[in-house]
């Protein structure tokens, strides 16, 4: 009886000061205005996940520290960062993902929201969030704590002209707007191994298109680094072309 | 019919579970019924977001046992229906399968295997061939394709279609969690622009005109009097079901003329067999390849004219061996001996396979 | 001549008499049924399921279209015609372990999204194509093959009130119902009240039948009678349990 009660106020206590840190980094947040913090949302395959995590690479490459990638993908939790997490902690990333094997049942019980997720915003540094697809859209976000005091945050919808749904003006203006309210959207037309300059290149003409409709930027055109002689630094429409190194091709998934 | 999912041929990118949603588009399938249950979720996500812009209709149901009479249900009405399940979803799937089976009903069930038995792994597995094959309280009178890449899950979901129906067997698609999630490029066409034919689908019941009056009416029973007569239209199935083989069967071969060991695999595990023999037959091994298609009915025929000739054949699968079994009635009275490379539940990769197939070779 | 009752013009007369025990209450119900069918000319649109257990006899009794499935699948099967085809009056024809023990969970889903079919169970206390064995309906105290010194509702709980729990579970446009052998022209009533509910497109319509089964009951004409005019509907009372709301209401 009374180990219990020891036990309960012992957790009541480590609450309180977990609280009490809670609101001090939140504070620094705000005074902080440099940092950024981005979400990328698409369709499966779109390319959401690679986009995000070359993003962030990037930003360690270029000094920024730290810098945290948050897999928020509640889809499939199974597929995605998963199995990088460790190669990327080596990197100099901070990765919010579940671990293998620490979560049993995956996909059968419901998807599931690592509670260090929900409370991401409130890290230092740069965050970079990768959303899973649901029909929820960016509605997804609204789970993690304190968004509404978040102004950095950028959404970016990450768009591939290889999917169906999104090979067309019409079909990515329909698109975009279920999603609810973005900043900006990506053209990271690919199709895998398949890919080839003409299928970015006609991926930047729908994307920027679709994007004056919208009246939304285009962030850039996403390319892997293989086709570096083929594109400038900007694609035909005159979007930023930014190079990827594919990390998730490397897992069956 | 509202406008085609697809008009022209074009090069696409996305997981098998999308690409057997929009199969069944293509195929003109009308109704799906479905269960929830990982990793084949995205197929009826996939399907009751484009349902509505095709015309076609969607019931989520209580459960498996339920999706697959609904199922049942939908193609008796003279519908082109489907389903999609995976692992104890399947298992709860057989008994209105055994259905389909005794009624000739042409159901198509897509199933992406997990991990077995029980709840298992939502993953992946290769463990629901026997089941797939054989379940239900009958004979395995079904046609089952196991496919190995996107652009299969694609064709042969369409094909199943039209199989089924031609057939009158119920008719299974076996892909796996992997296939299911894995993202790659494949193309997307119209099958009729490419002069395939579409399955021809009419009701077996409530067909036009009055019953007893203007036609006879149709009465559909699964239960039978005597042996003898259970026993006639069993060997009248079976008749259908052996005349069908030749028709049906399916495989995939390479570099079988010289080869001294070939390995057999089916599904997905094919593609690390097929990456295994390109990489020693580089290496000047005599290894060939031989991958089933169709598991039921079993290519047989072709197995038997391979196995003489080589000196060892190795099994690959994701499971405690269910293809062997396959392979084993096949070749029965052969003497080549058979070498087991079972992972139940694991993914099998092209590296391990050339190591095994290597250590087989006596080095 | 004269003295042959009359048959239901939707009734097979190809396949009479039918196949059901002597004092079976099968009859009765198809008979209501099949009256129900005629009086609303829906004959050619009818597609029928029978569960198995003794309502698969059913499966060559009416000039309709008719398929005989699983036991307990009936509902779902019905279901799939019915979303497929929607122009169809789809009936699923059961027994009280089909419905409500076996099949129970289709029962329950199908009330609760409203399908629109028809679903009719018999209920007899027992599972009489088995052999007399404990059904959900089985009464306290009812000697069966398995509850051989009576049903202790201890150990077994209580019958299963059907149309109360299906009225329980359905929200506006479903109907319910409780007939009985005993009183054919109400039954017919109800059967017809609900494939009216269906042919409108309201929502489920859900009748069950108090039936006798002297085979498995070991009863004579006057016991079996008894038993279902007293025992029965002591339990289970006949009557509408839910009607759609009326829309001049």
């Amino acid at each position: 009886m009374l180990r219990g009660r020891a036990f309960v106020y012992k957790r009541v206590f480590i609450r309180i000061k977990y609280d009490h840190l809670l609101i001090r980094e939140g504070l620094r947040i705000r005074e902080g205005q440099e940092r950024i913090v981005e979400a990328y949302v698409g369709e499966y395959a779109s390319g959401k996940s690679e986009v995000a995590l070359n993003r962030a690479l990037n930003l360690v490459q270029r000094g920024h520290q730290p810098v945290t990638l948050v897999d928020f993908d509640l889809v499939e939790p199974f597929y995605t960062l998963r199995p990088l997490q460790k190669e990327l902690l080596k990197q100099g990333l901070q990765v919010l993902t579940w671990e293998t094997g620490k979560v049993i049942g995956w996909g059968e019980t419901g998807t599931l929201l690592k509670p260090e997720v929900r409370w991401a915003l409130n890290r230092k540094g740069d965050v970079i969030i990768d959303v899973g697809y649901g029909v929820a859209g960016i509605g997804k976000l609204a789970l993690l704590a304190n968004i509404d005091e978040c102004p950095e945050l950028k959404v970016y919808v990450v768009l591939n002209m290889a999917r169906p749904l999104t090979a067309s003006v019409v079909g990515i203006v329909e698109y975009v707007q279920t999603l609810g309210t973005v900043q900006g959207v990506i053209n990271n037309s690919h199709c895998g191994d398949d890919t080839n300059i003409e299928l970015i290149q006609e991926g930047a003409k729908v994307v920027t298109q679709a994007a004056n409709i919208l009246g939304l930027p285009v962030i850039g055109t996403t390319v892997e680094q293989r086709f570096a002689e083929q594109i400038e630094e900007y694609d035909v429409m005159g979007n930023p072309v930014f190079f990827l190194e594919r990390q998730m091709n490397r897992y069956l998934w | 019919m509202a406008e085609k999912p697809i008009t022209d041929e074009k090069r696409v990118f996305m997981t098998g579970n999308e690409a057997v949603a929009w199969a069944a588009l293509a195929a003109e399938a009308e109704i799906m019924y479905g269960y929830p249950i990982t990793p084949q979720n995205e197929i009826m996500h996939y399907w009751t977001r484009l349902a509505p812009k095709y015309k076609r209709k969607f019931l989520q149901t209580e459960d498996e046992i339920s999706a697959g009479f609904t199922t049942c249900g939908g193609v008796l009405a003279g519908k082109r229906a489907f389903t999609a399940t995976a692992g104890p979803g399947n298992v709860l799937m057989q008994e209105a399968m055994s259905m389909a089976e005794m009624m000739r009903i042409p159901t198509v069930v897509v199933v992406q295997q997990r991990g077995g038995p029980s709840t298992a792994t939502v993953i992946y597995s290769q463990q629901e061939t026997t089941l797939t094959c054989f379940g239900g309280n009958g004979e395995g009178l079904r046609l089952v394709y196991s496919t190995s890449s996107h652009q299969e899950l694609f064709d042969y979901t369409i094909k199943a279609f039209y199989m089924a129906w031609k057939y009158r067997f119920p008719t299974f698609v076996l892909g796996d969690g992997y296939q299911a999630k894995m993202r790659e490029s494949l193309y997307l066409y119209n099958p009729i622009e490419k002069g395939m034919p579409l399955a021809e689908s009419y009701p077996f019941l409530g067909q036009e005109g009055r019953p007893g009056v203007e036609r006879e009416p149709s009465h559909l029973r699964n239960t039978y009097n005597t042996e003898e007569e259970l026993y006639q239209i069993i060997s009248g199935y079976v008749e259908d079901y052996e005349r069908m083989i030749p028709e049906v069967v399916e495989y995939q071969v390479s570099d079988l003329e010289d080869a001294e060991i070939v390995v057999i695999a089916h599904g997905i595990v094919s593609r690390a067999a097929r990456e295994a023999v390109k990489v020693l037959r580089q290496e000047g091994r005599k290894v060939g390849y031989f991958r089933p298609i169709t598991l039921r009915p079993f290519p047989t025929g072709k197995l038997r004219e391979i196995a003489p000739k080589a000196k060892k054949l190795v099994v690959a699968e994701s499971a405690q061996g269910q293809l062997f079994k396959l392979v084993q009635e096949a070749l029965y009275g052969e003497t080549v001996p058979l070498e087991p490379y079972f992972k139940p539940g694991l993914g099998i990769t092209g590296e391990e396979l050339v190591e095994f197939l290597q250590s087989n070779f006596g080095q | 001549m004269a003295t042959v009752p009359k048959m239901p013009k939707s009734w097979r007369v190809e396949t009479k008499p039918h196949k059901f025990c002597p004092g079976c209450g099968h009859g009765l119900v198809l008979k209501a049924l099949g009256e129900a069918i005629d009086e609303l000319d829906i004959q050619d649109r009818v597609v029928f399921g029978c569960d198995i257990g003794c309502s698969l006899l059913a499966w060559d009794f009416f000039n309709v279209d008719i398929v005989q499935t699983h036991h307990g699948r009936t509902t779902p099967v019905m279901v799939g015609v019915k979303r497929a085809r929607p122009d169809r009056i789809c009936i699923a024809y059961m027994g009280d372990g089909g419905g409500y023990a076996i099949g129970a969970q289709h029962l329950v889903n199908a009330a609760t999204r409203n399908e629109k079919i028809t679903a009719i169970l018999v209920n007899n206390c027992n599972y009489g194509m088995t052999g007399g064995q404990m059904a959900p309906t089985t009464l306290p105290e009812m000697k069966t093959e398995t509850t051989p010194y009576g049903r202790d509702v201890e150990e077994t709980g209580y019958p299963t009130q059907g149309p109360e729990m299906v009225a329980a579970i359905t929200r506006e446009g479903a109907y319910t119902a409780r007939g009985t052998v005993a009183k054919v022209r109400q039954l017919k009533n109800y059967l017809k009240k609900a494939l009216q509910n269906q042919l409108e497109g309201k929502g489920f319509s859900f009748v069950e039948a108090l039936s006798g089964c002297p085979t498995n009951w070991s009863t004579n004409a006057k016991a079996t009678w008894a038993f279902l005019e007293e025992n029965m509907t002591k339990y289970f009372k006949v009557g509408e349990v839910k009607v759609p709301v009326k829309e001049e209401e």
